[in-house]
């Protein structure tokens, strides 16, 4: 009796009991499922498929029973479409699942995630911080292009993340003195900087560089050659060969979860999105501390614009306006992650894993991959909608601070 | 004995655009005492606190702690010499656990990291000590009101307050939960804290505190030892003149039923079933109170009368016609009256004028409109009138509602409703944050309006107020009526019941 007292007070059992727990690992096993029949797993009969998306909906059924209904029908429709999707994949021949999936593809996914966790870390240091900060995008393309620049007249790539970083901060600093000390509305002030950045990286683009997209030799951002993981292998093809950068949003995934739920710094930025008068009362100042946020926020979402212009994608050139709405789909992934570090990781990699497949597909059937690369604003839309878990923002995002 | 004063006001000004709030206020502490400041909305002793509390700088005037003269240029500073406050809206977090709410902005620290385990563990102490009985580890959204306040309090021991200033601190607490509040209190005061105590009420000031000093318009009008002082000698010095502190009140004659409610359910936003099974009828002439602690259905039952909830089962009558799945206009068409509890965000729209607030339920109508085409001198005419029968001060028809003060607020949102002449009225929390002259306006008010023969249904969190209004009480725990009163009864007895007493002591 005891002993089963003290097992069901193990707070791990009582994770496992409670219906959100379920829903997720069901929504989980859903996604699982489609998974299974295609590389690396790769089973070739379609028994495991449906044998994982049947648990999955089973897992469903029981959490909508304990009255968790939107991620218990979630978890259904995640089993449901995971048992589809597996059905198809063991149909179409082995060649072009391995030529579509393979090692490469995971690779594919970090590279596109990299800018996305970039800017999403940004949007959540200064979201968390209680600024809306909807100018991303246009942080993120002066990054794209003043880091160019930097590499170029600097002649290192060093220089172009230091410029990159300096004018996206510049910016956020100009963006911060509208939102928090003029106190205009912050999706206005928002669009105007991402149309003022496209003014002025156009102007300068053309005045610069006269529209040539390749200034030549530009110092590139390296890619890092883990030693030992070279040649054909699957982890050698999947992160042997990434990015400096791609390797940096690792680390500031972690780094932000440290700063924001660890330290004093962090509680007291959480303080200021949720309740700023109560931070205000202990003497915290709200005004200081929403700056930082905000100008860091600056600085990281350009370091994902110079991703696009300097790493391995952009070459080393810039092009008009090439964020091309990455920096709110950024947004969205921060969103979908519920405003938390690991939340957003996780869904800029499924942004980035649904670029990289629409890379691939193109191959196939370039209507295909089109409809792929409207997936993370589909995903975004169910999830701001709340089928799996209800997102909540902090409680004074977006609303100007007036001290007494 | 001037040596025991640790703190000393002198003279303070402090001028707002168009308003002298503080005009020559003095006041001081002593060492270990409850001082309480006592006065209307509006007299001064928010200001005043926020003054010593480093939020507003004064005009004028001179502040001295324990002999010493000081300046705050902000909380920070007011916090470092001493002084902790307790603000009648909580300053706490509600996603954050007590622990990181009471160290937030002096957090223990292990390196850079913020360390938790000692943070949990000092709050721990603490509570401890005080017998404060709260968890470290709990989220404040999910503890009671009773158990914030405490947090509040922490906060300020935390940060080694020897002046604890309580802003109305009773406002939003059941009488069992203020009991337990001047317990503290008195614990904190053996052990040397000083502690101002603002708040209006008469008696609960008369209760705790060893001084008194009482701010009419600015100024300070008298300081008096406790003893000896009374509820009436301290209305009169709050208000200025003679006040009546029980409402005067015939004997209900109640006749037809106005408002039947049959097995009545409803669920809140959240889907959380908050009513669950309420029947009651309420009288023509009849004041019916509903006492109960806070979120335990008023809301939702409100709500669901004045159709702004839907309702999942059960019947609502007024005067024999079923409205129980009606829109809010019909209800109001129907004949219900509501005086919603928060003036501000569902009685008024702030940004509106007196006239166009008033006009809001009838703009569609004659005389306000014909033909979709709206006749502003008419509704300007018609708030006029208003305006001169409920006594609105502090404008005209074209003054904006959010500039009114509550009482007078209150007073525009009462003469908006009674004007339509319904037949069952609902006020809910008619008298919050009013000051007396502004109740004892309102209780005459539904008392009369109960003579001409409405069906009053009163829900407050006051318990003097159900007490002293209600022919008939109603007590509300957890979504169901647990009692029903109409003799004679002691706040006691309904306080256990509003915390589902009896409910335990029959289980």
């Amino acid at each position: 009796m005891s002993t089963w007292a003290a097992r069901l007070d193990n707070p791990l059992s009582a994770r496992l009991r409670d219906p959100a727990a379920t829903g997720a690992l069901g929504i989980f096993l859903g996604a699982f499922a489609a998974f299974l029949a295609i590389p690396p797993i790769e089973a070739r009969t379609v028994t495991w498929p449906i044998v994982v998306g049947i648990v999955a909906v089973a897992l469903g059924i029981w959490t909508v029973s304990r009255g968790r209904r939107r991620l218990g029908w979630g978890a259904v429709a995640a089993g449901v479409l995971g048992i589809a999707l597996g059905m198809l994949a063991t149909r179409s021949s082995t060649e072009n699942l391995g030529s579509a999936f393979d090692a490469t593809l995971v690779a594919q996914t970090f590279s596109f995630a990299t800018p996305l966790v970039f800017g999403s870390i940004a949007g959540m240091f200064s979201e968390r911080s209680g600024v809306v900060n909807i100018g991303l995008e246009g942080m993120m393309l002066m990054g794209a292009f003043w880091g160019v620049y930097g590499a170029d007249k600097g002649g290192s790539w060093v220089v172009g993340l230091l410029v990159a970083a300096g004018v996206g901060g510049l910016v956020a600093l100009v963006y911060a003195f509208f939102a928090i000390h003029l106190r205009s509305d912050q999706i206005v002030g928002g669009t105007g900087v991402n149309f003022l950045a496209v003014g002025i990286t156009g102007y300068f683009f053309v005045e610069l560089y006269h529209n040539n997209p390749v200034p030549n030799g530009v110092s590139l951002l390296p890619n890092v050659r883990i030693p030992g993981l070279s040649g054909t292998g699957f982890f050698a093809q999947a992160i042997g060969d990434l990015n400096i950068l791609t390797w940096a949003s690792f680390a500031l995934v972690i780094l932000a979860y440290v700063v924001l739920f660890k330290t004093p710094i962090g509680l007291r930025i959480r303080a200021c999105g949720e309740h700023p008068r109560a931070a205000d009362t202990v003497g915290i100042n709200v005004y200081a501390i929403r700056y930082g946020c905000v100008v860091l926020s600056g600085i990281l979402v350009a370091l994902g614009g110079i991703y696009l212009s300097e790493g391995p994608q952009g070459n080393g050139s810039f092009i008009f306006n090439m964020t091309n709405g990455r920096g709110f789909i950024a947004l969205a992934a921060m969103i979908f992650g519920n405003w938390r570090p690991a939340g957003a990781f996780g869904a800029a990699l499924l942004f980035g894993f649904s670029s990289a497949l629409a890379l691939k597909l193109q191959v196939y059937s370039s209507s295909a991959a089109t409809l792929f690369q409207i997936l993370p604003y589909v995903l975004t839309l169910i999830a701001v909608a709340g089928v799996i878990g209800r997102t909540v923002a902090p409680a004074a995002d977006g609303k100007p601070y007036v001290r007494q | 004995m001037s040596d025991d004063l640790v703190l000393e006001m002198r003279n303070i000004r402090k001028e707002f655009p168009g308003v002298v709030a503080n005009d020559g206020v003095s006041f001081d502490v002593r060492r270990g005492e409850v001082h309480a400041l006592l006065g209307e909305n509006g007299a001064g002793k928010s200001t005043l606190m926020n003054i010593l509390y480093g939020l507003y700088r004064p005009d004028g005037g001179e502040i001295r702690l324990a002999g010493k003269s000081v300046s705050f240029s902000s909380a920070r500073e007011a916090i470092q010499s001493g002084i902790g406050m307790v603000h009648q809206h909580f300053m706490l977090v509600p996603v954050m656990t007590v622990a990181e709410n009471v160290v937030l902005g002096s957090e223990p620290r292990s390196g850079v990291l913020l360390d938790e385990r000692v943070a949990e563990k000092r709050v721990a102490d603490m509570a401890k000590t005080f017998r404060f009985a709260v968890d470290p580890g709990a989220r404040i959204e999910d503890i009671t009101v009773g158990q914030q306040q405490r947090v509040e309090i922490m906060k300020a021991l935390y940060r080694n307050a020897d002046i604890l200033i309580l802003d109305e601190p009773t406002a939003v607490l059941t009488p069992q939960e203020a009991s337990d509040l001047f317990e503290i209190l008195r614990t904190l005061q053996r052990e040397g804290l000083s502690i101002i105590f603002i708040s209006h009420k008469l008696n609960e000031v008369l209760e705790i505190a060893d001084r008194i000093t009482v701010l009419r318009r600015g100024k300070t009008i008298e300081t008096v030892p406790s003893e000896g002082a009374t509820e009436a000698s301290l209305a009169r010095a709050m208000v200025g003149r003679e006040v009546l502190l029980r409402v005067d009140k015939e004997p209900a004659q109640p006749t037809d039923v106005l408002l039947e409610v049959r097995d009545l359910h409803v669920r809140d936003d959240r889907g959380i079933e908050k009513v669950r099974g309420v029947s009651f009828d309420v009288r023509a002439g009849e004041i019916v109170g509903i006492a109960g602690v806070d979120g335990n259905g008023q809301t939702e039952l409100i709500d669901a009368l004045a159709g702004l909830q839907k309702i999942e089962s059960g019947t609502v009558e007024i005067a024999g016609h079923a409205l129980t799945h009606a829109s809010a206009r019909a209800a109001l068409d129907a004949g219900i009256g509501h005086i919603p509890e928060d003036r501000q965000r569902r009685g008024l729209v702030l940004e509106f004028s007196i006239a166009e607030n008033i006009a809001l339920h009838d703009y569609a109508k004659p005389p306000d409109a014909k033909w979709g085409w709206l006749f502003p001198k008419r509704m300007v005419q018609r708030a006029r009138t208003l305006i001169r029968e409920f006594d609105v001060r502090g404008g005209g028809p074209f003054t904006r509602a959010g500039g009114l003060s509550g009482g007078n607020q209150q007073k525009l949102v009462a003469a908006r409703e009674i004007a339509r002449d319904p037949s069952v009225l609902i006020a809910a929390q008619p008298t919050r944050g009013l000051d007396v002259g502004a109740i004892e306006y309102l209780h005459r008010r539904l008392v009369a309006e109960r003579d001409e023969g409405r069906a009053i249904l009163l829900v407050s969190l006051e318990l003097e107020e159900i007490l002293s209004l209600s022919d008939r009480i109603l007590v509300i725990y957890e979504g169901r009526i647990v009692g029903e009163h109409t003799g004679d009864i002691t706040e006691e007895e309904i306080g256990l019941e509003m915390l589902g007493g009896r409910e335990t002591a029959a289980a």
